[in-house]
């Protein structure tokens, strides 16, 4: 929840407070099997669920000596950057809303629907992947399979450069998101900001590109920068990772390695140790630290989502902006929690106190 | 520039709705090998439990078979409650004899079949030996 407190129409301080949103995904861990955790892990989040499948099974892997072969690490970054494509338009679409550009919001989730298909098509399911498993992955691309993912990519990449070319020059677009939430290249390392929102600040750091894993070692791709820093910039940066991720998707699936991908059998028990595993999900980077004493199940696993770092370091941005930007500037974050879409309006002049929705505040005084 | 999106508004005027009308028209479609409904198939199910044992929700127990029906040494077989199961299929990758029948099958909010038992049952007595 964010507690705005206002004069007039000028923020004057914001206090982030996320809530009770623990489900104890942690602590169940501990008590289930290794394989259970993997699932587990991937109903952290609905939209990155593959990404936190990935960072918790190649920690379990080191855990275990397991090596994935080549053909099934492909095959993981393919899901992980279609996974990327989708979210990157969810969020897209979301601040089209709230900029109040319906038309584009129905357009964006209509395209991304395509990409639904081509995640369902790979893994079996539209939104949860389940596709790892310890030392590969559960199901193989077939060429039917990846002749229709390619041909399918092209229609997806001829819409996402329309969507970048709107989100670069639609008047309404570019008047609400530049030069609103601001952050300079020093605040945003200073405050520990990571993924798109720090990449939009001039900050060039992409775990895919800075400690490989998966397939990302093998695969040419250019990390996108901008240095704008407002929320105008952060979209531009998250379109244009989208289109790169497409690139990604293509290349991965033109150099798929023949081989195995599938594991006949995979251990159940990990040795002694403790490890720290990190990758770049949608919204940047992803740690999971696992410790493990032996035996069938992990003794601590601690989950860093990037989310909490960009919601809760960012409330010096809100200030000195209207009301109005508010929405804005937070659905530019691409907040993953759903529990803080509410907002706590204090208007001190008028001696107004109101909880609103994010949807709520977006359209406050329209209605 | 806000042309540019005026014109693909009006391009969709003249295409069909992009949302479907689900419940009168079953139009909806998934993927081909969409992870839907799956029964374990009693001729091959040899009731080794490991399915139950790596359920992440707990959705399979392992159930008597009924005495004329006996086909594994065991005498057990893995029940599905699909209101509880994720169909994350880790059931079907783990089978070491590859029981599990899988299908496309994604509709199931109803109470006619909320378990696997009746189609896993009737798959002994389509293999005719019961």
């Amino acid at each position: 929840m964010l507690r705005v407190r206002t004069e007039g129409e000028e923020v004057v301080e914001v206090s982030v407070n996320t809530g009770y949103n623990h489900r104890g995904i942690e602590k169940l861990m501990e008590k289930n099997s290794w394989i259970k955790g993997m699932y587990l892990a991937g109903r952290v989040c609905g939209i990155c669920n593959a990404v936190h499948t990935q960072v918790y099974v190649q920690g379990v892997e080191k855990l275990m000596g397991v090596e994935p072969p080549p053909r099934a690490n492909y095959i993981r970054t393919v899901v992980m950057e279609l996974e990327r494509i989708h979210s990157h338009m969810l969020i897209s679409a979301v601040v089209a809303e709230i900029v109040g550009f319906d038309t584009l919001f129905m357009l964006i989730m209509r395209d991304r629907e395509r990409v639904m298909y081509l995640k369902d098509l790979v893994t079996g399911s539209r939104v949860h992947a389940d596709i790892h498993i310890v030392g590969g992955v559960k199901r193989d691309i077939d060429e039917v399979r990846r002749d229709k993912i390619l041909s399918e990519l092209k229609v997806v990449e001829e819409r996402l450069k329309y969507y970048r070319k709107v989100f670069e020059e639609d008047y309404t677009l570019v008047k609400r998101l530049t030069e609103v939430g601001r952050i300079r290249t020093a605040e945003a390392l200073r405050h520990c900001l990571v993924g798109p929102t720090l990449r939009a600040s001039g900050v060039k750091s992409d775990v895919r590109f800075d400690d490989p894993y998966a397939a990302y070692s093998e695969i040419p791709f250019n990390v996108v920068v901008r240095d704008e820093g407002d929320s105008w910039a952060r979209m531009v940066v998250r379109l244009e990772e989208a289109l790169v991720s497409v690139d990604i998707v293509r290349y991965a699936l033109e150099h798929l390695p023949q081989g195995p991908a599938v594991p006949k059998a995979f251990p159940r028990a990990a040795k002694v140790g403790e490890v720290i595993s990190r990758v770049e999900a949608p919204r940047g980077e992803l740690i999971y630290h696992i410790v493990s004493t032996g035996g069938g199940n992990p003794y601590r696993v601690k989950i860093r989502t990037p989310s909490f770092l960009n919601i809760i370091n960012t409330e010096f941005t809100y200030l000195g902006h209207r009301l109005a930007d508010v929405p804005v500037i937070f659905a530019s974050y691409d907040p993953c929690i759903s529990c803080t879409e509410r907002v706590l309006v204090v208007d001190e002049k008028r001696g107004l106190k109101k909880y609103l929705s994010l949807r709520e505040l977006a359209r406050w005084g329209t209605t | 520039m806000r042309l540019s999106v005026i014109r693909e508004v009006l391009r969709n005027l003249a295409r069909r709705p992009s949302t479907l009308a689900y419940p009168v028209r079953r139009e909806v479609t998934v993927a081909p090998g969409h992870r839907g409904r799956h029964y374990a198939d009693l001729m091959k199910c040899i009731g080794c439990s490991l399915c139950a044992v790596d359920c992440p929700a707990n959705a399979i127990v392992m159930e008597k078979l009924p005495q004329q029906l006996k086909h594994n040494p065991r005498g057990i077989y893995p029940v599905v409650d699909y209101g509880k199961c994720v169909f994350c299929y880790q059931c079907v990758f783990v089978c070491p004899v590859k029981a599990y029948v899988t299908s496309e099958h994604f509709e199931m909010a109803d109470y006619a079949i909320s378990t696997s038992r009746e189609l896993s049952l009737s798959s002994i007595r389509v293999g005719g030996q019961a």
